[in-house]
This record gives structure tokens, sequence and C-alpha cells, in this order.
């Protein structure tokens, strides 16, 4: 068995990788129907997965259905479990002296997460782990990536335009692809992964096989993408600074932050203070987004009182700023923050539409 | 297996070991830092000042005293800052930095320097001023513009004569609005530019105060031939971090906190102009 190749098995195999992965020790993290949404969560046994059950997911919209389809990212990405939602960083007891706290970091796996959250995984790496986030590090060190590929993308996802799926390239441990019911492609990406695939009862993929899975991803490819291209992208934007998009926007959007939330990259946090009886306080990060009205203010001043330029900080910071910052685009084309947000803005017409205004004004 | 998880974000604890009143809502304080800061502050720079139980706000450093001791002036606008005002002498506090940029004193060596600030954007500057007094040789002519928006409001007036006494230097004060206490000039701080002798060609100016202070500011130096890259200034952001992680203080890519707060113009030109960017 070697990296990069290709076997082929029955789904059993999975479940069978899935028990391989909880006996050696693993908490596994992977999709979960729980409410009304697929979430990722803390999963027992294999059977928990919502494997048969499918999404709708369009701007504003998502509806959990069970219609033998595949579904697709739920409002949980991994950010969640390795850049927390809230997260002690440390005690200041009434002597002024700092207490930190200790975790438990356990070998983890995410079993299932889709190429888009992969690529946000190594987007974070370039974020949080050049930035020397030790909780990060720490859970990043554990953790073993089992990505599935998508060959249904959902009418949100726009991966293929930003490059990072429907098929992962590189990076997991083991990508997987549900081609048919009982046919499942497995592809091991690291020296952990073909050890795990080793267990397993597959056999290397017929020319056949992998022609249909091609095609398969071939299709995924061109259904997975927005109307417009990377090509001197942030300079454009960069010119439409002044775009009217933006104002349009401002008068559907509450700047209510969900798109920030959803995100799988957005690393913007605060940092409150939680007083305890004693005298001492804890200092808790917490997400924080651009879109809310009090990222960019400050006593006696605002610097983004306007919704406008809220959304278009956040446009011009996953597609411009981003790149200078990091070296990569902050957008993964997940499409989260279209399904995810209340009044149903698409981030990829608001694209098209500044593009478009910056085509008509160099007309002029 | 338990790890302990430590960050950049803790302070450490430094004691009020002076509190001059500046004007009715600006104080100056000294810290005595307890241990050592991350390195020795540099004017412009900023710490984090945090108040257990009430929070942490960016103040920039005016002066660095030596033996650990740094002076800071505060307006009281906000949550920690009015708190901080309650506090007194020998009172403890939290301290973290210094963060960012400061002034750039290897230019200055062997250039005029040119000091345009607005009200509480002095604070930054001061450390500047007594560098430049004290290494009087090292620097050619201080040209200091100051102002105010009412005279009860220019900060450091105990000082003034020791600014007018400095060898090779003049400093003009203007305020917007005069009581029947003000003799000198009124009006905005750019109205002092004609009336300051500056030779542009060896000149580096420094501005601090309120954003639109320092557009105008930009535009009347450009206008008497001031190059993009003989302007500095320092901005104002919510530098909630201070160290590049948490978002808050983005300029276009730049991140205040780090890459700033002193930026040289030219850098961030593109930005500078555009409404909230």
């Amino acid at each position: 068995m070697f990296r990069g190749s290709i076997y082929v098995g029955a789904f059993k195999e999975l479940k069978s990788l899935f028990d391989h992965i909880k006996s050696r020790g693993y908490e596994v993290i992977g999709p979960k129907l729980e409410g009304s949404a697929i979430r990722l969560k803390h999963l027992s046994d294999f059977a928990e997965i919502p494997y048969g059950f499918g999404d709708e997911q369009a701007p504003g919209r998502y509806r959990v259905v069970e219609d033998g389809g595949r579904f697709r990212n739920g409002p949980d990405s991994p950010k969640r479990l390795l850049y927390p939602p809230e997260l002690l960083l440390f005690t200041v007891k009434p002597d002024l002296s700092i207490e930190y706290p200790s975790h438990e970091f356990r070998k983890t796996a995410l079993f299932g997460i889709k190429p888009c959250d992969l690529a946000a995984i190594r987007i974070m790496d370039d974020v949080q782990g050049a930035l020397g986030d030790q909780y990060y590090l720490q859970m990043r060190k554990n953790l073993l990536l089992i990505v599935e590929n998508c060959i249904e993308p959902g009418d949100t996802c726009f991966c293929s335009t930003m490059g990072t799926g429907p098929i992962a390239a590189k990076g997991f441990d083991i990508a997987y692809t549900r081609l048919e019911d009982d046919l499942v492609l497995f592809q091991p990406g690291s020296d952990l992964g073909v050890d795990l695939l080793s267990e397993l009862r597959l056999e290397p993929a017929s020319d056949e096989v992998i022609d249909r899975f091609r095609a398969a991803a071939e299709e995924a490819s061109s259904k997975a993408r927005a109307e417009f291209s990377l090509e001197n992208l942030p300079e454009v934007l960069e010119v439409g600074v002044d775009a009217e998009a933006y104002k349009k926007i401002a008068e559907k959007c509450f700047g209510c932050a969900n798109c920030n939330m959803v995100c799988p990259t957005c690393f913007c946090f605060d940092i409150v203070d939680e007083p305890e009886l004693d005298g001492s306080a804890k200092r808790i990060r917490v997400w924080d987004g651009c879109h809310s009205y009090s990222y960019a203010q400050v006593a006696g001043g605002h610097f983004r009182k306007s919704l406008h330029a809220r959304y278009r900080h956040w446009v011009l910071h996953k597609f411009v700023y981003w790149i200078r910052q990091f070296g990569t685009f902050g957008c993964v084309g997940c499409g989260r923050c279209i399904t995810w947000c209340p009044a149903g803005i698409d981030i990829r017409q608001v694209i098209k539409d500044v593009l478009r205004e910056v085509e008509m004004k160099c007309k002029r | 297996m338990q790890e302990i998880v430590k960050t950049p974000l803790a302070p450490i604890p430094a004691r009020i070991v002076e509190i001059t009143p500046e004007t009715p809502d600006t104080k100056t304080f000294v810290f005595e830092v307890e241990g050592r800061l991350a390195e020795a502050p540099k004017p412009g720079q900023f710490t984090e000042i945090y108040i257990p139980g009430v929070g942490e706000a960016p103040v920039s450093i005016c002066e660095c005293l030596g033996d650990g001791r740094i002076a800071q002036t505060v307006r009281s606008v906000g949550v920690l800052t009015d708190y901080l005002f309650k506090l007194k002498e020998g009172d403890r506090i939290g301290i973290r930095g210094p963060y960012g940029k400061g002034w750039p004193l290897d230019r200055l060596e062997g250039k005029d320097v040119l000091i345009v600030a607005g009200g509480i954007g002095l604070a930054p500057l001061r450390g500047v001023i007594r560098e430049l007094e004290k290494n009087r040789g090292k620097y050619g002519k201080l040209t200091l513009l100051y102002g105010a928006r009412t005279p009860s409001l220019l900060l450091y007036r105990y000082e003034y004569d020791r600014y007018r006494a400095i060898p090779n230097s003049e400093f003009l004060l203007t305020v917007d609005h005069a009581d029947e206490t003000w003799k000198g000039n009124v009006g905005v701080v750019t109205q002092l530019i004609p009336k300051a002798r500056i030779d542009v060609e060896k000149t580096i100016a420094l501005i601090c105060g309120p954003e639109i202070m320092m557009r105008f500011t930009i535009k009347a130096l450009s206008e008497i031939g001031f190059k993009d890259n003989q302007i500095y200034l320092s901005l104002e952001r919510r530098m909630k971090c201070g160290v590049g992680l948490c978002g808050h203080c983005q300029l276009g890519p730049y991140f205040v906190c780090k890459h700033g707060p002193v930026f040289p113009y030219w850098l961030i030109k593109r930005y500078f102009w555009v409404d909230e960017i």
C-alpha cells in the first residue's frame, strides 16, 4: 500500500476504519444529526454518522432530509475544536499573579470532514500555528484527519473556484470517497493513513473504477464553482473599494456576525473578564466577528460604524488582505456564510457585482 | 495528558508611583513595573493596562524614565480608564508590552524634526521631545506645533518653558476656541505650518492627533513640498491583543498594533484616505 494510491472496499470497511481508529484510543469527532442540523460532535459509534441523510442548502436556508443523499457541511467547522468559541486563557489572582489552566489533549480524529474544511485547517495552521497559539498547536499535534471527498457538492459550495475541493489533494491522513452505496475509495495520505488502511479489506482500484471516480470528481468540480475567477481578484477588488454593491448589501445585512461564526477560518477574538468572588478574574478568549457593531469601536470613537464598511472589510480581508498577511486566500469556498446568513446574502454574488462595477468603471 | 497552556497575553504587576492631573479628563501615571517588560519601551509604542475584573485598554507610552518606570498619559473615556482614574499612588495594576513600532529615532539623526500634534496626540511624542532635548547634537532643528480644542485641554503646560529653552527649536501653540486667559493663536494646528520656519528638504515630520487633523496636516505638508517618505504618523485603532492575533485593529492588511501604531505615511497612504476601510 502506498501513499496517494487509491484502493477500494465495501461500505463496511468504512465502519471497520472507524472502529480501528477508536481501538487505537482516538477520540472521534464527526458529523452527527443533532436537532435539525448535522453538527460536528463526539461519536461513540459509526452508526451515529447520518449516512443516508442529505441536506438542502441555499442562501439563508438549511434543511436536513432523509433522502438517501449525501449531506454536506453543517454549521460547525473544525475551528470549533481547534480554536474553541470560548477558552480560558488564565486567571489573574488577587495578588496579580497568573494561574494558567491545564488542558487534557487527547488523540483526536476528525472523521468525515470535507476537503474545504481540510483546507481551512491548513489555513489555520498558517494563522494560529504561525502566531504560536499553544492550545491550537497542542490540539493540532494530536489530530488525525479522515476526509470525505464530495461528489455531490451543495448549492452554496464554491470550493472548486477556491481550489480547495471537491476532492482533497493533500494534507490528510486518509481521504475516502463514497462512489456508490457499497463502493468506497480509500486514499492514504500519510504513513499513519497507510498503517490504518492496511488493516482493512481493500484492493487496488481498477482503471475502470478510477475512471468513474475521475468523471464523478470532474462533474462535482464543475458544480462547485462560483461565477468569478481568482485571476487578479485581489487587485480588482481593491480597485472596487468604493463599489455601490457593498452599500446595497448593507440594506439587507443585519450585522449579526453569523457568517464570522460559521466561517472555518475567521480568527478574530475578544477577551472578556469574568470576576470571581475571591477577587481573582478569569480572562476568557471568545470569538468575535468584524460584522458586529463593537468590532472596530474604541472608547470615544468608531472606525467602522457603517454596516457596508464592515461587510466590505470581511470581503477584503478574505480575498485581499489575507494573502498579504498569510500568503493564501482566507476563504475556502465552503459556503457556510451563504447558507447561515439570515438575510440570505450570497458572497459569490457580492463579488460578482463588485467585479462588474469595476469593469463598467474601467470602460468609461 | 494534562498540559499547561500559556499565552503572551498575561499582564505583569505594576505599581502606580505618581499621578499628575493634566486636563479635566486627563492624567499622567507613572507605573513602576514589578519584574521585566518584554523589551525596553520606546516612544510611540504602547502597553495594555489591565485592572482585574474590569478589563484592558491600550495606552501609548509617553516617556521611559528608567528603572522599570514608564509615564503614560491617559484620558478617561471608557470603562477601564474611568476605573484607573479612581486609583491612587501605591495601587497596583497589570501591564503588558511594550507593543508595536515606535517613532523612527534612527531616521531623525542629522535631520530637522517637525512635530505636529493635536490634543492628547502630544502624549506619544513627549518621549521624542525628551530624546531630542537630551541628545541635542544628534538632531537638527526641532519645530513643535501643538494645538488643542481649548486652552484647558493643552497637555503638559508645566513643560512648555522647558520646550522653549531647547536650543535650535521653535514651539508654536494654538487652540480652536480661546477663552479669556488665552493670548495666543486661535485656529486649527495646520494654520501654524506657514508660521513656522521649516527647511522642508532636511525635515522629517511626525504627526499624531485625531485622524481628521492628521489628514489636513498631511495635505498642508504635501503642499509645501514634503514627500510621502518624510512623514510618519501614529494611528489609533482597537488594539485589543497588541500582538497581531485578535484582528480588531486591522487597517488594510496591516495590524496596527504590530505593524504600527507609528507608520511611514507612504506605507498606508492608499488606505488612509478611504473612509471606514
